[in-house]
């Protein structure tokens, strides 16, 4: 599993999104993603990519293509 | 590592925002602030649940222990003084298991193990005990609200 299927698998798992959902979810988007949806993912997130993330990324994580950018920080490429 | 303390019903009060009727735990006995927790519940027929679960086999309704055994595990936390007196929500309560009958006049014995607390999040795992025999157990996640709220993603 490549980096970028294993950043959509753990929104799929997290949130319980469909894929074809992904590339527009935003926080509060879908019901799952409250605020305790924001830190069940945020911390399947550094358990998938062994990272810790600064609260303002994790404050600006508002979307899953943000995302994207917030993780090359730590050196995940996807 | 914190050192242990012990709580009475007055520090427990001061610690969290449960009351009566819904202050399920008497007494914690041990608790090493971010890591465990045992607490103590002596149950007496004065009990509001008793005369409704049953009226003629009143027992302690599994709802009851699964909040007896929360209110212990919130304590691992709850004891750390940057998060004293903060309220808690449920997130889940999974793999619970019902092993034993608890009737008036015994006392349940808790403990409470915390594996994660991370930006108000609270992951761990309860069993309980009455006379030496298990009781009931299972794992938690519980949030901290206003904790969740600092990191909460801007609108």
């Amino acid at each position: 599993m490549n980096n970028l299927e294993k950043y959509d698998a753990t929104f799929v798992d997290t949130l319980m999104v469909g894929r074809d959902a992904l590339a527009a979810l935003k926080y509060q988007d879908v019901e799952a993603w409250d605020s305790v949806g924001h830190m069940q993912l945020m911390n399947a997130l550094e358990e998938a990519f062994g990272i810790e993330m600064d609260i303002d990324d994790i404050i600006a994580f508002s979307g899953h293509e943000a995302g994207k950018g917030i993780l090359a920080k730590y050196g995940v490429q996807l | 590592m914190n050192a242990p303390l012990r709580l009475d019903i007055n520090g427990l009060i001061a610690h969290q925002r449960n009351r009566y009727p819904v202050l399920l735990v008497d007494q914690i006995t041990e608790v090493v602030p971010g890591v465990r927790a045992t607490g103590r519940k002596c149950f007496t027929y004065n009990e509001w649940f008793f005369p409704g679960h049953f009226d003629d086999e009143p027992n302690v309704p599994g709802f009851v222990q699964i909040e007896c055994l929360t209110q212990t595990f919130i304590m691992t936390f709850l004891c750390l003084p940057e998060y004293k007196g903060m309220k808690t929500n449920f997130v889940s309560a999974d793999k619970f298991r019902f092993r034993r009958k608890i009737v008036p006049g015994e006392t349940l014995l808790i403990d409470a193990t915390l594996q994660s607390f991370k930006r108000g999040l609270a992951i761990g795992t309860v069993s309980s005990s009455v006379d030496g025999e298990p009781a009931c157990s299972g794992e938690l996640v519980v949030a901290v609200p206003e904790v969740l709220s600092r990191f909460k993603p801007k609108a």
